[in-house]
C-alpha cells in the first residue's frame, strides 16, 4: 500500500499546490477550487465522443485555465477589498457549477474510461495501469512548477508578491496580473489531477466539494502558502490516508482531512512549514 | 506623590535583535515625561511592553506599585493605563461617539462614568477633544490630527491614570501640534501623569519637563530637555543615523 | 451588562414615529402580508413554504449577528442548528417532552456547542476560523452518521405531526418576529457596539480596555442560541431529523441568505431567506433549474450589491416614493 500512498500523495499534491499558491500570492481563498476540478472532469468526459482523449484533455485543460483567468478578472479582483466577498463569490460560484454540470449534464455518476485500461502488476500489488500515468504526470508537473516558480522570471515576481504585495507593487510588479497567473496555474494544476484522475473514475456534480477539502487539509497541514510545505503534507497524507484504508477502514480515512485541519487550526496554524505570522 | 511606573531591567529580544535592552526608569504620579529616540530605537516596542502587547524576556514592570509584567493588554488598561498607537487605531464603521462609547464600556470606564448615560460620557469626551460636531461620522473623515484627537479621547473613556501617546505628533501640520501639545497639558493638569514619545526634541522641548533617550534599546540619558539635547552620545546617535534631531 | 430601563411613554412614542416612517410601514405591511397567508391562500402549501423561510430566516439571522456584527465568519453554522434539532426530536419522540421544554433544550444544548466550538476558535481570524468552523460541523456530521447514536444514518423520525398547520404557521411567524427584534435589539445595545468594535479592529478593541475573549463568546452563545431555535423548529416540522441537517450546505444556506439580504442587518435575512424558498420552491418543477438560476443569482448579488439587498432596494425605494409624492 506504498505505492497507493505514493499515489494519493501525487494526487494530493496536484490539488493542495494550486490552492496554497492562490493563498499566498493574494490572501484569496479560491472556494470554486474543487470546482475547477469538476468543470475540467467534464468538460474531458463531454468531449471525449468528440475529439478522442488527448484533444478532449488538452481542450478541458484550456477550458479551466480560461474560467481561472475570467474568474480573477470578472469576480475576484473587483472584491478583493471586502472581508469576505472573495470568499462568498468563489462559493457561489463553487455552487454555480455544481449545478451547472447537473442541467448541462445530468445528475447521475460517471464513469470514464481510461486511457490506458486494465491492472497492472507492480511489486506484487495490482492497481490501475491508469494511475501510474497520474503518479508519473503529477511528479513531473510538481517539479515543472516547483522549477518554474523558483528559477524563472515570472516565478520571482510570483514569490515577491506572495512576500509583500505592496513592496512587489512599488517595484513595478503588475501585482494583478501575478494573481491571475497564479490562479490560472493552480487551475491548471488541478484540471491536471483531474484529467490523469477521473478517467477509471467516477464523477458526478458533487465531487468538487470533497476535493475542496482535500485541498483545504493539506494546504493547512503543510503552511498556507508554502509550496515545499504542500507537497510534503501532501504525500503524509496521502500515505497516512492509504495505511489507514488497508489497517482500520475506508470511513475513517474520509475523516482524516477534517482532522488535520482541526488539529492543525489549533496546535499550529501556520502549518509545518508555513510563515510564523498569520495573515 | 509615589511613583506610577517603576520600570527595571527591562529586556525583550525578537530572534536574534535585542529591541529593548536593560531599560530601567521611573515615573512620578502626576509629571510629564518624554521619550525619545531616532527611529528604531525601541521606543514602540518599550510603549507595547508596558501596556502588555508584547511579553518581556526579562525584567520587571510594576504600576502603583503592582507587578504588571506580562498582563494582557485589556487588564492593564482597566488597572489605569492608557495608550495610543503610532499607526492610528479606530474603529472604522462605528461613529467618532461610539468609537468612545467602545471605551467608556470597558469595566473601568463603566466604573468611572457608572452614574452617566454611556453617550453622554461619550459625548462629554468628544468635546473634550474638540471633535464633538462629527460626533456621528465615521473616523474615514477625518484628517489626520483630528484622527489623533480621537485616539486620544477614546484612551480618556478608561479613565487612565497613565497616558502612554506614540508619536502623537508625527504627520502633523505646526497648527495641529500646537492644539495637540495644549491637549496635553489640559490633561495633565488634570491629573493625568502623561508618557510621550517624539521623534524629533523640539516638540517635547517644550512640553514636557523631564525626557529620556532611547538608542538600540538601551536609555542613553535622562534630564530636563535642554541638557538632553546637548548630550553629546544623544547627538551622536541621532546624527550617526542621518536623522534630524532638533 | 445592559441596562433594560424601559420607559413605557417614550417607547410608544418611538414606536409610533418608526412605524409612520416609510421603513416602518414597509415592514407591517410586511408582516400583514405574512399574517394573510393562511387566510387568504387557504392552502397548506403556502403557509409550509412560508413556514420553511421563517425558520430559515432565524437561522440565517443568527448567523448574521456572530459575522456581521461580532465579524466571526463561521462556516459551520449547521452545527448548532442540527445539535438543537437532535436534541429536540430525542426529547420529543423518545421522552414525550412538550415541544416548548424540548425546542428551549434543544437551543440551550446549541449554546452549549457555541462554547465548545468558540473556544478553540477563539485565537483563529478569517479564513482560518471559517475553516475551524466547518471542520466542527463536519465532525458533527460524520459522528452523527456512524454506528447508532441517535440513530445513525436513518436519523430520529416519527415525530407527532402537527395538528393544525395553519397554527403553527402563526406561532413560527411570533418566534420568529421575537428572535428577529430581540436580536436587533442586542446588536443595536451597547453589546453590539462592542461587539463591532471587535470585528472592526480587535487590537484596537483590546486597548480600550474590552475583554475581546468574552465577548467573542457571548456573540457565539447567542448566535447559537438562535441558530438552535431554529434547528429546533425545522425538526419539529418536518417531524423527522438525520445527520444531513449537519451538512455544510445548510451552513451554505444561512450565509448566502444573510448575504443576500445583507451583513449586519438581521431584517435582510428575511429577505434573503423568503427570495432563496421561494425561488427553488417555484422553480421546484424545473428541478435543477432552480438551483442553477440561484447560483446565478447569488453570484450576481455578492458581486455587485455587496451590502447585499435590504438597505440599496428600500433606499431606492424609498427616493421613488418620495419622487412620486412630490417631496
Amino acid at each position: 500500500m506504498l505505492i497507493f500512498g505514493t499515489i494519493q500523495g501525487a494526487l494530493l499534491a496536484l490539488l493542495a499546490l494550486g490552492f496554497s499558491l492562490v493563498y499566498g500570492v493574494g490572501g484569496v481563498l479560491n472556494l470554486s477550487h474543487g470546482a475547477f476540478y469538476l468543470i475540467t472532469a467534464y468538460v474531458f468526459y463531454w468531449t471525449i465522443p468528440l475529439f478522442g482523449m488527448t484533444i478532449s484533455a488538452v481542450l478541458a485543460l484550456a477550458v479551466v485555465v480560461g474560467i481561472a483567468a475570467a474568474t480573477f478578472l470578472a469576480l475576484i479582483k473587483p472584491l478583493q477589498d471586502t472581508h469576505i466577498g472573495v470568499v462568498l463569490v468563489t462559493f457561489a460560484l463553487a455552487f454555480f457549477f455544481e449545478q451547472f454540470v447537473k442541467v448541462v449534464g445530468d445528475p447521475r455518476t460517471h464513469y470514464i474510461v481510461p486511457y490506458v485500461p486494465g491492472p497492472v502488476e507492480f511489486l506484487g500489488v495490482r492497481f490501475q495501469a491508469q494511475l501510474v500515468i497520474l503518479l508519473v504526470g503529477s511528479l513531473i508537473l510538481v517539479t515543472l512548477v516547483t522549477l518554474f516558480i523558483n528559477k524563472s522570471k515570472i516565478g520571482k515576481s510570483i514569490r515577491a508578491v506572495s512576500q509583500d504585495a505592496e513592496a512587489a507593487k512599488l517595484m513595478g510588479i503588475n501585482t494583478d496580473l501575478v494573481m491571475m497567473t497564479s490562479l490560472m496555474l493552480s487551475a491548471l494544476l488541478v484540471g491536471f489531477a483531474a484529467i490523469l484522475y477521473a478517467p477509471g473514475n467516477f464523477i458526478a456534480p458533487r465531487i468538487g466539494w470533497g476535493y475542496l477539502l482535500l485541498a483545504f487539509a493539506v494546504t493547512i497541514f503543510g503552511g498556507m502558502g508554502s509550496i515545499p510545505g504542500s507537497i510534503v503534507a501532501a504525500f503524509i497524507m496521502g500515505y497516512a490516508r492509504s495505511f489507514s484504508d488497508y489497517f482500520i477502514s475506508t470511513a475513517f480515512s474520509e475523516i482524516i482531512p477534517i482532522v488535520v485541519i482541526l488539529v492543525m487550526l489549533l496546535v499550529r496554524p501556520q502549518g509545518l512549514l508555513g510563515k510564523k505570522e498569520l495573515q | 506623590m509615589g511613583l506610577i511606573l517603576e520600570v527595571k531591567n527591562l529586556t525583550k529580544k525578537f530572534g536574534g535583535l535585542t529591541a529593548v535592552n536593560d531599560v530601567n526608569f521611573e515615573i512620578k504620579r502626576g509629571e510629564m515625561l518624554g521619550l525619545i529616540g531616532p527611529n528604531g530605537a525601541g521606543k514602540t516596542t518599550l510603549f507595547h511592553l508596558v501596556t502588555g502587547f508584547e511579553k518581556p524576556n526579562s525584567g520587571s514592570i510594576r504600576f502603583n506599585g503592582m507587578s504588571i509584567t506580562g498582563k494582557r493588554p485589556h487588564r492593564i488598561v482597566n488597572l489605569g493605563i492608557a495608550r495610543t498607537f503610532q499607526l492610528v487605531k479606530s474603529f472604522r464603521y462605528l461613529s467618532l461617539l461610539d468609537n468612545i462609547a467602545v471605551a467608556c464600556l470597558s469595566p473601568r470606564g463603566r466604573r468611572a462614568f457608572a452614574s452617566w448615560d454611556i453617550d453622554e460620557a461619550a459625548s462629554t469626551i468628544l468635546a473634550s477633544v474638540g471633535l464633538v460636531d462629527k460626533a456621528r461620522m465615521p473616523p474615514v473623515i477625518l484628517p489626520h490630527g483630528d484622527l489623533r484627537r480621537l485616539e486620544i479621547g477614546k484612551a480618556l473613556g478608561t479613565n487612565p491614570e497613565l497616558l502612554l501617546l506614540d508619536e502623537p505628533f508625527s504627520g502633523l501640520s505646526y497648527e495641529e501640534k500646537e492644539g495637540i501639545t495644549k491637549l496635553i497639558r489640559r490633561l495633565n493638569d488634570e491629573g493625568v501623569t502623561i508618557f510621550v514619545t517624539g521623534h524629533v526634541l523640539r516638540e517635547l522641548m517644550t512640553l514636557v519637563p523631564r525626557v529620556v533617550a532611547m538608542h538600540q534599546g538601551r536609555l542613553i540619558a535622562e534630564g530636563p530637555p535642554e541638557e538632553v539635547a546637548n548630550n553629546k552620545i544623544v547627538l551622536e546617535a541621532y546624527l550617526g543615523r542621518g536623522e534630524k534631531f532638533a | 451588562m445592559m441596562n433594560f430601563e424601559i420607559d413605557l411613554d417614550s417607547s410608544l412614542r418611538r414606536f409610533r414615529t418608526w412605524a409612520l416612517s416609510y421603513r416602518g410601514t414597509i415592514t407591517l405591511l410586511s408582516v400583514l402580508g405574512l399574517l394573510l397567508i393562511p387566510p387568504i391562500s387557504g392552502s397548506e402549501y403556502y403557509a409550509q413554504v412560508a413556514i420553511t423561510a421563517m425558520i430559515f430566516t432565524v437561522f440565517a439571522a443568527s448567523w448574521d449577528l456572530l459575522a456581521g456584527f461580532a465579524g466571526q465568519v463561521s462556516f459551520g453554522h449547521s452545527a448548532f442548528f442540527g445539535v438543537a434539532g437532535y436534541v429536540t426530536a430525542a426529547l420529543v419522540r423518545f421522552y414525550e417532552v412538550h415541544w416548548v421544554l424540548a425546542l428551549m433544550t434543544g437551543a440551550s444544548v446549541a449554546v452549549l456547542f457555541s462554547l465548545l466550538i468558540g473556544i478553540p476558535c477563539l485565537r483563529l481570524k478569517g479564513p482560518y476560523l471559517a475553516l475551524g468552523t466547518l471542520a466542527f460541523s463536519l465532525i458533527l456530521l460524520n459522528l452523527f452518521m456512524m454506528g447508532t447514536i441517535l440513530g445513525g444514518t436513518e436519523g430520529i423520525s416519527g415525530l407527532p405531526v402537527s395538528q393544525n398547520l395553519f397554527m403553527d404557521f402563526y406561532l413560527i411567524l411570533a418566534i420568529m418576529i421575537v428572535s428577529l427584534v430581540v436580536m436587533r435589539a442586542i446588536a443595536d445595545s451597547n453589546l453590539g457596539t462592542v461587539m463591532k468594535a471587535i470585528r472592526d479592529d480587535e487590537t484596537c478593541a483590546d486597548a480600550s480596555g474590552i475583554n475581546t475573549t468574552i465577548y467573542k463568546l457571548i456573540a457565539f452563545m447567542i448566535s447559537g442560541f438562535f441558530a438552535g431555535i431554529a434547528g429546533s423548529l425545522f425538526v419539529l416540522n418536518a417531524t423527522a431529523v438525520n445527520p444531513a441537517v449537519f451538512q455544510p450546505l445548510y451552513s451554505f444556506y444561512a450565509i448566502i441568505m444573510a448575504s443576500i439580504g445583507g451583513l449586519a442587518t438581521i431584517y435582510g435575512s428575511t429577505i434573503g431567506s423568503f427570495l432563496f424558498v421561494v425561488l427553488s420552491e417555484s422553480l421546484r418543477r424545473l428541478a435543477d433549474m432552480a438551483l442553477l438560476v440561484f447560483a446565478t443569482v447569488l453570484i450576481l448579488v455578492v458581486r455587485f450589491a455587496d451590502e447585499g439587498l435590504m438597505n440599496p432596494i428600500l433606499e431606492r425605494s424609498q427616493e421613488l416614493w418620495d419622487k412620486i409624492r412630490g417631496r
